[in-house]
């Protein structure tokens, strides 16, 4: 490394323009290097940091690894991408955008299923009835497995979901789906219910520190400055 | 020392080890097997479920077939057996000394490596139950100790008695299927009994007027209610899960309803049971006690009990002292009898150098119409060689 921090912002999509105008919120003007789709670009004013722009998904390995000292993403992608979390990252400011709840959803015709527990009699049955177990469809497998064990159901079985979660149980890929939503309005659509205690995560995008990175005192610094900067957009917004 | 490989010299004493382990099966008459290292993720994941998943490493080929890497020997070899025998009830005996591979979320040391060997046998379909469980915990004994491991200490459980115990209580037969379910997971298990004691079936979130007016004796009826439910709220039925599966729960609710909540006796009978430990024959005391203080007659599996115990005395292993746990065997869901664990000095108990254990329902869970009987265990080999060396500083 160079010596300079290293901050990881979302490439592309409605997460990078969000956190475009959250860092110009906070008085951060981003600024691409070099061709208009260079992956590198730095902060006006701020010669001490260098910006990688990645896709979501890779910031939080970033993170996990100390290849990036900073980065914005969604508290569900660092959740799900580092399983122990609090011990690789600090979450240190939530920043208002990027809301989506992490849900565990089953077709709404289920009237015998409400709760996580409920789930866990049905797969019994089920079992029986299909000699196989309940199919669980996400892309949130860490995140699954965990709240699944600590809410005692395990008849079940995760299959590995890359998009149109929602659309998997009607389609009979999956009996129930772990996924994100915002209104709600997509699962209904598509004759799901979130269980009544099937909210596993309300998540939204994070400036995150990563522990694995090396922090000389100078980077603190910075951190600490950027994390302040934030705090006082976050209060003027509040206002 | 390094952590993740072994040394050239840890090596040949494992290769040393595993031989002699191999030699100690085979002069007994089980036939040496290697199944493949690469086995169907699905299989797996069926059996032993999404727990099991967390440590093991799963991959897509090609094709897009979900493999792994075969996370223990067991089901590759119950898998080999049927491959060999049309008849799965054919009796056999095999042993194995191969690598298995497990994710090891604490991270990797001497004693938890994610590639580790496993010397182990499996037997199939022998008549005697209790003579085979004994038979086998007897040789992987005499394995370790020709291997060099003098002192151990045996740990062991039964989890037929709990279905004894739970088959000797009156109550509606799915209650106990229930019970039987979640006793795997010591906190859902607590939380059933609750509710079996309490009835109660409010607050769970379920349609209550819908239930209240189901009969459990007319299923036809039910299926009708729910539908005409769903109708009202606008709601189709989508999935693979029919209507008459979420009638058929919603009838058990409405028993459930109708039903005398489980006696506090009862419940507390079970807790006691769940509670015991004791060396191994006076735990057999103090179980048929305690089902005598409550008049429940669980003769039948505690003479099981002594039986195996009684096969083992006879092999030449002072079991009577042996640590019994009527809890031992929660965490490993396939095994439905008898369960044991081998602890080296030197070594931490959660780190066992053997362990297995009887497990007849694995095969009808997956492949075959009946259950076959089926014991089987297996020595963790880079165990055995940090026990050895620790033994002889």
């Amino acid at each position: 490394m160079n010596g300079k921090l290293i901050l990881a912002l979302p490439s592309k999509g409605r997460l990078m323009e969000q956190c475009n105008a959250a860092l110009a919120g906070a008085g951060l003007s981003v600024v691409r290097n070099g061709p208009a789709r260079g992956y590198k670009g730095e902060i006006e004013g701020w010669p001490g940091i260098e910006v990688n722009f990645v896709s979501s998904s890779e910031i939080a390995q970033l993170l996990r690894t100390g290849a990036a000292h900073l980065g914005i993403t969604g508290e569900d992608l660092i959740r799900e991408s580092i399983a122990d979390a609090e011990e690789r990252v600090r979450f240190v400011a939530p920043l208002g955008f990027g809301f989506a709840d992490v849900v565990v959803a089953v077709p709404a015709c289920w009237l015998d299923v409400q709760r996580m527990a409920d789930l866990e009699q049905m797969s019994l049955l089920f079992r029986r009835v299909h000699e196989r177990r309940v199919r669980v469809a996400t892309k949130y497998m860490n995140l699954t497995r965990c709240f699944f064990a600590q809410a005692g159901v395990t008849g079940y079985r995760i299959v590995e979901s890359l998009g149109a979660t929602e659309g998997a149980p009607a389609a009979g890929l999956a009996e129930l789906i772990v996924d994100i939503t915002t209104t709600g309005a997509t699962l209904k659509a598509n004759g799901l219910k979130v269980l009544d205690d099937g909210v596993i995560l309300k998540s939204q995008a994070n400036l995150v520190a990563s522990l694995a990175a090396g922090w000389s005192p100078g980077l603190a610094s910075i951190k600490a400055q950027i994390a302040a900067r934030f705090a006082g957009a976050a209060k003027g917004a509040a206002r | 020392m390094s952590t993740t490989a072994a040394t050239t010299a840890d090596m040949g004493a494992l290769d040393g080890l595993a031989q002699r382990l191999v030699a100690a099966f085979t002069r007994s008459g089980y036939e040496r097997v290697e199944p493949a290292i690469i086995q169907p993720a699905d299989l797996f994941l069926d059996v032993v479920g999404e727990a099991l998943r967390a440590r093991t490493y799963v991959f897509t080929d090609p094709d897009g077939a979900e493999l792994c890497l075969r996370p223990d020997l067991t089901v590759p070899t119950c898998r080999l057996h049927l491959e060999r025998h049309s008849d799965p009830g054919t009796p056999a005996r095999y042993c194995y000394s191969a690598s298995a591979f497990r994710y090891q979320p604490a991270g990797v040391d001497r004693v938890h490596p994610r590639e580790f060997h496993q010397a182990g046998i499996e037997s199939f379909a022998a008549p005697d139950r209790e003579g085979d469980d004994a038979a086998v915990l007897a040789l992987i004994v005499a394995a370790l100790s020709e291997a060099g491991l003098g002192k151990l200490e045996i740990r062991i459980g039964d989890l037929g008695l709990f279905a004894a115990l739970i088959q000797a209580l009156p109550m509606p037969e799915r209650w106990r299927t229930r019970l039987k379910h979640q006793f795997w997971r010591p906190e859902a298990f607590r939380a059933e009994l609750l509710r079996l004691t309490s009835g109660a079936t409010q607050a769970t979130g379920l349609p209550h007027d819908l239930i209240g007016r189901i009969d459990p004796a007319d299923p036809a009826g039910a299926e009708a209610m729910v539908l005409e439910h769903l109708d009202r709220a606008g709601c189709e039925l989508i999935g693979t899960r029919k209507l008459a599966e979420i009638a058929a729960r919603l009838i058990d609710e409405a028993a459930d309803l109708r039903e005398e909540p489980l006696p506090a006796q009862t419940a507390a009978l079970i807790e006691s049971y769940v509670a015991v430990k004791a060396p191994a024959r006076a735990a057999v005391d103090r179980l048929a006690q305690l089902g005598r203080s409550r008049g429940v007659d669980l003769s039948a599996g505690l003479d099981a009990f002594a039986r195996r115990l009684d096969r083992i005395e006879a092999a030449g292993i002072d079991i009577a002292g042996a640590a019994f746990s009527a809890e031992f065997g929660r965490d490993l869901e396939y095994y439905t009898g008898f369960v044991f664990e081998i602890i080296a000095p030197g070594l931490d108990s959660r780190s066992p150098v053997a362990g297995g254990g009887r497990y007849d329902g694995l095969l009808s869970e997956v492949w075959t119409p009946r259950p076959v009987p089926a014991v089987g265990a297996s020595i963790h080999t880079e165990r055995l060689l940090a026990a050895l060396q620790e033994a002889a500083p």
